[in-house]
């Protein structure tokens, strides 16, 4: 036994304690009844120790009573054990209002929610963004104070995509709302005030476009007189060459203009108003039958799989289509060939498009959406692309909701793959 | 007279069920809102297409309107509630009819903003009008802010601003008969403009009944045509209730 020598002195006490009431029991006669006086006064003194314990501990009062032995360093021990508490909580304290105050110094309104989507706090951020107030709001749902049907709907679906609604407060000022799910069901509302970089794009958007705009009435009637000269017999015979020249690239400048303006309308955001199904099958044929007429192109080849309609814009996804074939066509030599395929993935319906053409080096395939990105700078220029065709088509993609997959190899051929999501797929019964 | 907080029944799905409803009936004030700001957009930017769509999908609000009165109906029927419980249904009876109104309203707005959109329109680009809209946009937003955090309050503020609604309208009503005087040419698109400003002061008297609903639910006392100044009166003397239990 490894005993504390506290407890071996209290032992000690208590032996010499019960030798001198047994002296002294001896002295008076009875030696029981000096034991169970001795006892009973040690019993007496130890209850009275523990009572005042159970207050110190109760009620946190300390009484410091001359005490000596066990009971002293006991209750020692307990203060000691007290002040670290008290010193361990002050430090807590004094962290979580440091964490409080720099949450609350920041301009993003920052929002606990439950799984159920129940506010369980809030920074100080969120009071003056959407006016949330912290004495009532505590435990209702977030979607109780911002009630813009398009939040119910992403809360329903979640996903981590930014959400951008206009302040119920204000019309002008636009909120981008993220939900970031952390821990064990607990989410991270974060809102901003992206009223600033909302206006932003939208005067970069009608800049190009009325940039646009305006250039093409000036081209307009370039072209025109480039016309007449071209045909004018009068013209000396050495300027004929680069009046043709002047007339193509004038061409080309329409066709950058129109794509300009197309893409600057796919930007806009009153675009999506009522999707209609849209019958891509004959769409794919036309377009596919268009090309395969043209004499010095690539075998084309159309693969369907399903007649599946899709939800969204007809005019949209001609152009992705068209572009998406086009640029195939354009890259792939006379002799090579295009395989166009429309099927339905699992949940999801595909459009691809493969080709043996040149192909792109890995490290700019992430770029190649960019708009007048090129690979090769004049490669394509020469082919007559605009620059703007994978532009055109990431943007109908990201309006109807699908994504783009590009996978290529250089000298063997790219593939492009458009996946779009099962609710945009429309199945005509009566068509089956 | 306090409200019981919704979280303290035996029955657990008794209170998912209470939980629901209330959100259920924010979640349409959201379609409301949105709806509404639509047709003012559509009035103010003089749109057409959107002030047709505005009237085309007035048909949500009311299958909600339909949905929620069945899950009230259903409550009703299988939990008997009582006290606030009882008040909070049938504060929401009565609250979606008067939404579903606004969505009525709305609806008129937005088809009347279509019009409008086809005439000519004055310099100001109704600027009363605009203004009218904006005090009543603010209305049906506390109202549900009100409903949502029942909050006596804010709800006895809407029903001050109405009072000023109705005068609005009263100058727009006026002003509209001397521009009708003047030019009987535009007496019919000043009747769409004096319509659109009616559905307004509409919109605003229903926001002020929802308001009523929300006193009633958080105080369990009817305030329908009674005096303001004597609401608050008695509201004043209570403010310590204004607080809701945890």
């Amino acid at each position: 036994m490894n005993l504390p020598s506290r407890w071996i002195s209290q032992l000690l006490l208590l032996a010499a304690w019960l030798a001198a009431t047994i002296f002294f029991g001896w002295w008076f006669g009875s030696i029981s009844w000096g034991l169970v006086f001795g006892l009973g006064l040690y019993l007496s003194i130890t209850l009275h120790n523990v009572y005042i314990l159970d207050r110190v501990l109760r009620r946190g009062k300390y009484i410091p009573l001359k005490m000596n032995g066990l009971w002293a360093e006991l209750f020692a021990d307990i203060e000691r054990l007290k002040t670290k508490s008290r010193k361990r909580k002050k430090r807590y304290h004094n962290l979580l209002r440091e964490v409080r105050e720099s949450t609350g110094a920041l301009n993003d309104a920052g929002i606990i929610l439950n799984s159920d989507y129940e506010i369980q706090w809030f920074n100080r951020a969120a009071t003056n963004l959407i006016g949330l107030d912290p004495k009532t709001d505590i435990g209702q749902r977030i979607d109780n104070f911002l009630r813009h049907p398009s939040l119910v709907e992403h809360l329903n679906k979640p996903k981590e995509d930014i959400l951008t609604i206009p302040s119920s407060k204000n019309d002008q000022r636009q909120l981008a709302i993220q939900i970031i799910p952390y821990g064990k069901s607990q989410q991270l509302a974060i809102i901003r005030d992206v009223t600033v970089d909302v206006a932003m794009q939208r005067m970069r958007r009608d800049f190009v476009a009325n940039a646009s705009h305006e250039l093409r009435s000036p081209l307009t009637v370039i072209s025109g007189y480039l016309d007449m000269l071209s045909e004018d017999e009068a013209l000396r015979k050495d300027w004929e060459n680069p009046i043709r020249e002047m007339g193509r690239q004038t061409e080309r400048m329409q066709y950058v203009l129109s794509d300009l303006l197309e893409l600057s309308k796919l930007e806009s955001l009153a675009h999506d108003r009522s999707p209609e199904p849209v019958d891509v099958v004959s769409m794919l044929k036309i377009i596919t039958g268009e090309f395969a007429d043209k004499n010095n192109v690539a075998k084309i080849t159309l693969e369907i799989d399903t007649d599946a309609f899709l939800l969204g814009s007809e005019a949209d996804l001609y152009s992705l289509f068209y572009n998406l074939i086009h640029n195939a066509i354009r890259f792939t030599p006379v002799d090579g060939k295009v395989l166009c395929s429309w099927k339905i993935v699992k949940q999801s319906v595909e459009f691809e498009v493969e080709d043996s053409g040149i192909g792109i080096p890995e490290d700019m395939i992430s770029r190649v959406t960019e708009r007048f990105f090129r690979v090769d700078q004049g490669r394509s220029r020469d082919l007559g692309g605009t620059g703007l065709g994978l532009a055109i088509v990431k943007h109908v993609l990201q309006t109807h909701g699908g994504t783009l997959e590009i996978a290529s190899e250089v000298g063997t051929g790219s593939t492009f793959r458009c996946i779009f999501p099962e609710e945009k797929i429309v199945i005509k019964e009566d068509r089956l | 007279m306090e409200v019981e907080s919704l979280g303290q029944h035996i029955s657990r799905s008794f209170n998912e069920d209470l939980e629901s409803i209330r959100n259920s009936v924010l979640k349409m004030g959201g379609m409301v809102e949105e709806q509404f700001g639509c047709a003012l957009k559509a009035l103010t930017d003089a749109d057409s297409e959107l002030g047709l769509e505005v009237a085309s999908n007035d048909e949500k609000i009311n299958q909600m309107e339909v949905s929620i009165d069945e899950e009230c109906s259903r409550v009703l029927a299988t939990r008997s509630p009582a006290a606030g419980d009882l008040r909070l249904i049938i504060a929401t009876i009565k609250t979606i009819t008067d939404l579903e109104r606004i969505g009525d309203e709305a609806e008129k707005i937005g088809s009347l903003a279509a019009k409008l959109a086809a005439v000519e329109r004055p310099r100001t680009n109704y600027r009363e009008l605009r203004n009218l809209a904006r005090h009543v946009k603010d209305m049906i937003r506390n109202s549900l802010d009100a409903f949502a955090r029942l909050d006596v309050q804010l709800a006895l503020e809407v029903l001050k601003a109405d009072k000023e609604v109705d005068l609005e309208y009263e100058t727009i009503y006026r002003q509209s008969i001397t521009f009708m005087m003047e030019d009987p040419r535009t007496i019919s698109s000043i009747m769409d403009l004096t319509w659109t400003a009616r559905a307004l002061e509409r919109i605003g008297d229903h926001t002020k009944n929802i308001c009523e609903y929300v006193i009633f639910l958080a105080h369990g006392k009817d305030v329908r045509h009674s005096d303001l100044d004597n609401i608050r009166e008695d509201f004043n003397l209570s403010n310590e209730k204004n607080v809701l239990p945890e």
